[in-house]
């Protein structure tokens, strides 16, 4: 049976850092705060399918930000992933063209707190397409690459994993995959801008 | 590049990934800090890890997410309008009792028995005689020059007991701090009034005496005394009573 459990703000934070505790932390982000940012999408134009998707996106960010330091608890988590959600949120509106102006008021009034992350989740549209692509890459390229990059591990326990013989096998088609990835994205100049915000931030 | 870089992408990944150690990897940082080609290969290479990174964290929480959904079923009430109305209207009204709350709280524990007396407190004035003070008892005489110690005297010496006395020994009393001895005076005055018609300074010994009671803390007294005199219209202190009294002498009861 799983063991349901909350914690603080600093020790979520530091989960979130080092990769420790990773699923047991996002679970923990999706019980405590999924309701109200999910209530606030849906009294705001949104349908129940609109808050868990902005939500997910909420919660990617959110840990990107975490884990590239640029949460930096000088609010607490509930505060800043409202900030996020109502960010994303009236940003998808204005995508979709219907923006409430009560909204955008209120928003204007927000302006301050939230032009400090706003650079780093504007250009959804590019995030979406650094997702596609990578998705586009062959599943072998991309679990070859994802177990490396993402997952931290070995070449050795790559090996272990997969089917590949040796580890100079491994090593030559991750090598092989990242550069084809790599193909991929500069073939789309527009998207060096994205990832440079994803990076830098 | 120079010959050094020979095979140039594959040491650069392998300096991406941590994996050129010593001098090599001071080499490949040499090579990065004059190489304008080389660094802007890196870069790619940096962007291009990124989205894998990016790509990772949206798949974890992907994998999460359909199942905290699942958990987290319970169906978010949507508010018509005017639910959301009523929203707004009860939290404007949760924050004036909120605030009204936290004045109340403020005023009922910075609220003490000698700020009240304070408030209401005022040295009780002789009237003027037209005889230059010829016809003044010794109390007047020391009252009216502010010697409350002498007055006090004159008084536990047997010399007057007039209820003017009295009450000028009571508000000496005020003067000098001792509640008791106030309490004590105007209640002298309150007993000499008691058998006859003519009441002597019976209205301002009990205002007195209230204000004697809140600051010996005897706030049941004072209230009973102030409760009287707000009641009755044609009390000389009818008027000194305020709302604002009743209330903070209540408040001091409940502490």
């Amino acid at each position: 049976m799983e063991v349901i459990r909350n914690f603080p703000d600093s020790e979520l934070v530091e989960n979130l850092k080092s990769g420790q505790r990773m699923d047991e932390s996002i679970k923990a982000i999706y019980r405590s705060h999924f309701e109200s940012l999910c209530w606030y999408v849906m009294n705001n134009s949104g349908s129940r399918q609109d808050a868990e998707d902005i939500f997910q996106e909420v919660v990617v960010n959110f840990i990107d930000m975490v884990q590239k330091d640029k949460f930096r608890g000088e609010s607490t988590i509930k505060t800043f992933l409202f900030s996020l959600n109502r960010y994303t949120w009236l940003n998808e509106l204005k995508r979709r063209g219907r923006a409430m102006v009560r909204e955008e008021k209120y928003e204007r009034g927000q302006e301050r707190v939230e032009m400090d992350t706003s650079h780093f989740i504007d250009d959804r549209e590019g995030r979406s397409e650094v997702l596609r692509i990578v998705g586009e890459l062959g599943e072998t390229c991309r679990k070859i690459l994802l177990l490396f990059y993402y997952e931290n591990m070995s070449m050795k326990e790559i090996l272990d994993v997969t089917d590949y013989e040796t580890e100079q096998v491994v090593r030559n088609k991750k090598y092989k995959c990242l550069k084809q990835l790599e193909q991929m994205i500069m073939e789309k100049p527009f998207l060096k801008e994205t990832l440079k915000n994803l990076l830098h931030g | 590049m120079d010959n050094s870089t020979h095979n140039g992408p594959e040491r650069l990944v392998q300096y991406l990934d941590g994996e050129l150690q010593g001098s090599d990897k001071e080499k490949m940082e040499q090579q990065l800090a004059v190489d304008a080609f080389l660094k802007q290969q890196y870069e790619s290479l940096l962007l291009t890890r990124e989205s894998v990174h990016y790509f990772g964290l949206k798949e974890k929480v992907a994998g999460l997410h359909s199942q905290m959904m699942k958990e987290l079923a319970t169906p978010v009430v949507k508010l018509k309008p005017a639910r959301r109305m009523l929203r707004y209207v009860a939290s404007v009204a949760a924050a004036i009792l909120l605030v009204a709350g936290l004045f109340f709280a403020y005023t009922f524990f910075t609220l003490s028995s000698d700020k009240v007396y304070s408030a209401n407190y005022k040295r009780f004035e002789l009237s003027t005689t037209r005889d230059g003070g010829v016809g003044e008892t010794a109390s007047e005489k020391a009252y009216r020059a502010g010697n409350y110690k002498e007055v006090v005297r004159i008084h536990d010496a047997d010399e007057d007991h007039t209820p003017k006395g009295e009450f000028l020994c009571g508000v000496a009393a005020l003067e000098l701090n001792d509640n008791g001895k106030a309490i004590k005076c105007f209640n002298e005055v309150l007993d000499a009034n008691k058998n006859t018609t003519e009441k002597i300074l019976n209205d301002e010994a009990e205002y007195y005496l209230s204000l004697s009671y809140i600051r010996n803390k005897e706030y049941d007294k004072a209230l009973s005394l102030i409760n009287k005199i707000k009641d009755d219209k044609e009390h000389v202190y009818h008027e000194k009573v305020s709302v604002k009294l009743l209330r903070q002498v209540k408040m001091l009861t409940w502490r």
